[in-house]
């Protein structure tokens, strides 16, 4: 039909208008990125002070509202609250936020920056939310930009980059989350695990050669196996592992609330704030309980910085410090996360009793271990490495 | 003739069974959500929702466009390749299976850096322009099942043929691809359209990283870290998919041409 | 093709002949472009990423770290799922494309399985695992009911899910549908007169299929298996979510470079890419060299 050919060509015919007003478009928002580039050049010099008065804060709300819109990735809205924490950003300051792909991992924020270097369109992320061995590596690669928040001081030494490059944003420990319907007795440690009334119940919440929680995981098990010896707990992580899976009691698949529920797998090795939020959302139906163990008591820490190459810097500047702000880390710690300043803010008297007994009794994490980024490094190697030979499919 | 149709009794019941079950294994999970009885609770909560309307809608149209481009780009190469080209063959099929193996983040982070608002082509700045980038990739994505779709559908026919009858009837060549190939392929045609609808919407890493409201998005919002919620999304998802797809074939078919019993 | 040549020797005015060709290559011209600028140029980074160091050198190192136990293993691996879930879904899939198709069964089977058949191609990765799991899962439906209804126990006999029969079994759910949908209007062009001519002729249907039907479909049944190949060889998100941490494929260490949360060698994961595409190109060879065999028969 000579009508289908009309139609194909006018077709063609009209992608090409829209790119060529796609064209027009995009010229306004150069202008619109120029205007806002003159602000955020001058105004690292000016936060590098640490107190803020009113009127350097006031003149980087003003600039973040002429910006108008922040690009956030990698939020899911149960990880720490941040549904919340974005709803209270969005109603303080009225700026909308875009949210990117939440179910990205580390590596795609890294992406993400990298590829959107020339885009001011909406792909591109202000801001991002990584693991903590991320930090120092995207510095070096020249993918963030310093800036310090008004309450920098408050921020812990080991948790933070000293030129402001990129800062820890809140931490939690492993825990077991457990399916009570399933699973009777609770296991109180790591050695547990073992027992043979766990058979076939034992999951982590990633593949630990991929994933940090995962690889956290491995070794928090083999920090409580090796006696709290750092160097051995790689090892001994990846020898539990091998004993719990020729036990029969490590089921391979990778645990999320669903599995958890329907029974492939009641027990979850998962950051607390993971777990306690997924009791939430479970309502009761499966009962769960979290049972942080007693010894291998592992916290990491995610740690926050704004892009090189941020569309909106100043919305960025202003995100930050809203997470920074009393409100904001606060916001976290509803979502069961402990905020990177919750030492500070406890002994200000600014967390409310309500908020702290929801959470896990304080003596499970006097004894956190935070793994140093060596630490981190040497165990990530060990582990991602071996895992397969020790535990996995090769050995089949 | 008994004993074929007994065979292929089998053959429909036995695939019936296994397609099936897995279905009925997530719908029985899914009515799980209130405790101890069985409820549709995961069902309001999805169906309540008015994003899932618009994502669905907006992707239902993406799709219906990266049909439309994906047979207007395949069908003739397709053709001229079987009939005067057979030696560029093996580098079209080459290029066809290339989307299956390359991962689709690479390409949209490819298609971010080479056509972000700073290049000479900008895609990602007007919402239209990038509506049109996520088609065409989605066009890509979709490559590999329409091309083997439409090859597989002009190899049955006798293209050398009707293209001579064409010919020597006076016929031009825009004539000959749609009104006498084109309706010679149509159920060819309609598998890659199914193959490519499916694709669309269920989509979820390249509208998320070009940043548009696709339903794969919504999917993946609504169903993270939720344990009854995805699987009542999913069947949802599969029945309205499924409709869809009969409204295409109702459309698509014209008049059907009946194989030999 | 000797026909072709025919056509171009043909005595008509040379000029339309030439048109002819040039007409085709004009034709396939917007596909080419097409793949260039959107399939092509936009996967030039994961080439030139697979040959570069951290820093942007020029480096091997990347192609010589393939050569590990644990990424060959993975390699392997992934073509024993991949083979296993093609020929597997080439064989159900043909089996049921036929039932519908030439069967002789009721009228509306037909766009009932091929519209099935198109959602059913999709349903991948974190829905598919997880509706596998819920149904033949240790506490799966269908294991409990046969535990409790028929005191059968499933995984008595040895059947476990997640292993690699599970997975190529949970494979098949998107394999077979994409085998019916491409090869049900393959069946459509046997002609109704072949079948009687061979039946005149005194044929057996046996006789029938095994010199007229088979090798006239045997390129599209041939094509359609390489294309079942890629599809399960380039698939991520369902293994991940059914064996992830106990399975070692490819794809799955691909996104542990590219996309993870610890490691980040990211020449490594385009040199792994790499590695796929070259096994996806050898097996495209392979099914151009098999499917000349089977045309010269056609001659």
């Amino acid at each position: 039909m000579t009508s289908a050919w009309k139609l194909a060509s006018s077709s063609l015919v009209l992608a090409f208008a829209i790119t060529m007003a796609g064209c027009g478009e995009e010229k306004k928002e150069e202008q619109a990125a120029d205007s806002s580039a003159a602000p955020a050049a001058t105004a690292p010099a000016a936060t590098t002070e640490a107190a803020p008065a009113a009127d350097p804060m006031q003149a980087l709300i003003d600039a973040a509202k002429a910006e108008g819109q922040l690009t956030t990735i990698a939020l899911p809205h149960d990880w720490c609250g941040y549904g919340a924490v974005i709803e209270g950003f969005k109603a303080k300051y009225g700026l909308t936020v875009n949210e990117l792909n939440p179910d990205a991992g580390s590596g795609d924020e890294i992406e993400a920056i990298k590829a959107n270097k020339g885009n001011t369109g909406p792909q591109a992320p202000d801001v991002i939310d990584v693991g903590l061995s991320f930090g120092p590596s995207s510095k070096t690669e020249g993918l963030i930009q310093p800036y310090k928040v008004a309450t920098w001081d408050t921020i812990p030494d080991s948790a933070k980059d000293a030129e402001g490059y990129w800062y820890g944003d809140y931490y939690g420990v492993l825990a077991f989350e457990v399916n009570s319907d399933v699973v009777k007795t609770l296991p109180q440690d790591w050695a547990d695990l073992l027992k043979p009334e766990f058979t076939n119940a034992v999951a982590l919440a990633g593949d630990p050669r991929a994933s940090n929680q995962a690889i956290q995981g491995v070794y928090a098990a083999g920090l409580s196996a090796a006696g709290g010896d750092a160097s051995k707990a790689a090892d001994a992580g990846l020898k539990f592992f091998a004993d719990l899976n020729k036990a029969g009691n490590f089921v391979p698949v990778i645990g999320k609330s669903a599995s958890l529920a329907q029974g492939a797998t009641p027990i979850i090795i998962r950051w607390d704030y993971n777990a306690l939020a997924d009791r939430d959302t479970l309502n009761g139906n499966p009962k769960v309980d979290v049972v942080v163990p007693k010894t291998g008591v592992v916290a990491g820490v995610y740690v926050q910085a704004i892009s090189a190459y941020a569309p909106h810097p100043n919305a960025a500047k202003l995100w930050m410090e809203y997470l920074y702000s009393d409100e904001g880390q606060l916001g976290w710690l509803k979502g069961y996360c402990h905020p990177i300043r919750f030492n500070d803010l406890v002994k200000s008297g600014k967390v409310p009793q309500e908020m702290l007994d929801k959470l896990p009794p304080a003596a499970s994490y006097e004894a956190a271990v935070f793994p140093t980024l060596d630490e981190q490094a040497a165990g990530k190697e060990a582990i991602t490495k071996q895992w397969d030979s020790v535990v996995g499919a090769n050995v089949q | 003739m008994t004993q074929a149709r007994l065979g292929s009794w089998i053959a429909i019941v036995l695939g019936t069974l296994y397609f099936v079950i897995p279905l009925i294994g997530t719908f029985e999970f899914s009515m799980k959500m209130r405790r101890g009885e069985y409820s549709f609770d995961a069902y309001r909560v999805v169906l309540n929702d008015p994003q899932f309307q618009a994502t669905f809608a907006y992707s239902t149209v993406l799709a219906l466009a990266t049909i439309v481009v994906g047979v207007v780009l395949v069908v003739p190469t397709a053709y001229w390749i079987q009939l005067r080209l057979p030696k560029l063959r093996p580098l079209v099929e080459f290029i066809t299976l290339m989307p299956l193996v390359i991962p689709a983040i690479v390409i949209v982070f490819g298609y971010i850096r080479l056509y972000n608002s700073s290049s000479i082509l900008p895609m990602t700045s007007h919402a239209r322009a990038t509506d049109l980038l996520l088609t065409f990739s989605y066009v890509t994505l979709a490559l590999p099942y329409m091309y083997r779709a439409v090859d597989t559908g002009l190899r049955s026919i006798d293209v050398r043929t009707l293209t001579e009858a064409a010919e020597n009837l006076g016929a031009g060549w825009p004539t000959i691809l749609f009104r006498v190939i084109l309706p010679n392929v149509r159920s060819a045609i309609l598998s890659g359209a199914f193959l490519t609808f499916a694709i669309v919407i269920g989509e979820f890493t390249m509208a998320s990283l070009l940043n548009r409201p696709a339903f794969g998005v919504y999917l993946q919002n609504i169903g993270a870290n939720r344990a009854y919620e995805p699987s009542a999304l999913a069947i949802i998802a599969f029945l309205v998919t499924w409709a869809c797809m009969g409204l295409i074939n109702v459309f698509g078919r014209g008049k059907q041409i009946k194989a030999a019993p | 093709m000797a026909q072709d040549a025919q056509l171009s020797q043909k005595p008509a005015a040379a000029s339309l002949q030439l048109s002819q060709k040039t007409w085709a290559w004009i034709g396939v011209t917007p596909f080419f472009i097409f793949a260039l600028m959107f399939l092509i140029l936009p996967t030039v980074d994961l080439m030139i990423g697979a040959f570069q160091d951290p820093d942007g050198n020029f480096t091997l190192q990347n192609l010589a770290n393939l050569n590990s136990p644990t990424i060959i293993s993975a390699y392997v691996i992934s073509l024993k799922v991949s083979i296993a879930s093609a020929l597997t879904g080439a064989v159900f899939g043909f089996f049921m494309a036929y039932a519908a198709v030439l069967g002789g069964l009721p009228q509306w089977i037909r766009p009932t399985l091929m519209t099935f058949s198109g959602v059913a191609s999709n349903f991948a990765g974190l829905p598919l695992a997880f509706a596998f799991i819920a149904t033949l899962g240790r506490v799966g439906l269908v294991t409990v009911l046969a535990r409790d209804w028929l005191g059968f126990n499933l995984y008595g006999t040895g059947f476990n899910l997640l292993s690699f029969w599970g997975l190529t079994i949970t494979y098949l759910y998107f394999q077979i549908p994409l085998m019916v949908l491409i090869i049900a209007p393959a069946l459509d062009g046997l002609k109704r007169e072949w079948r009687e001519a061979s039946e005149i002729l005194g044929a057996s249907r046996w006789q029938y299929w095994r010199h007229v039907a088979f090798p006239i479909l045997w390129p599209s049944i041939l094509g359609t298996t390489l294309l079942l190949f890629a599809n399960s060889f380039g698939a991520v998100a369902t293994a991940y979510a059914l064996t992830g941490s106990s399975l070692n494929i490819v794809t799955i260490l691909l996104y542990a470079q590219i996309r993870g949360d610890v490691l980040h060698d990211q020449g490594l994961g385009y040199a792994l890419a790499l590695g796929m595409i070259l096994i996806t190109g050898l097996s495209n060879g392979a099914y151009i060299w098999l499917r000349q065999r089977s045309e010269r028969w056609l001659r």
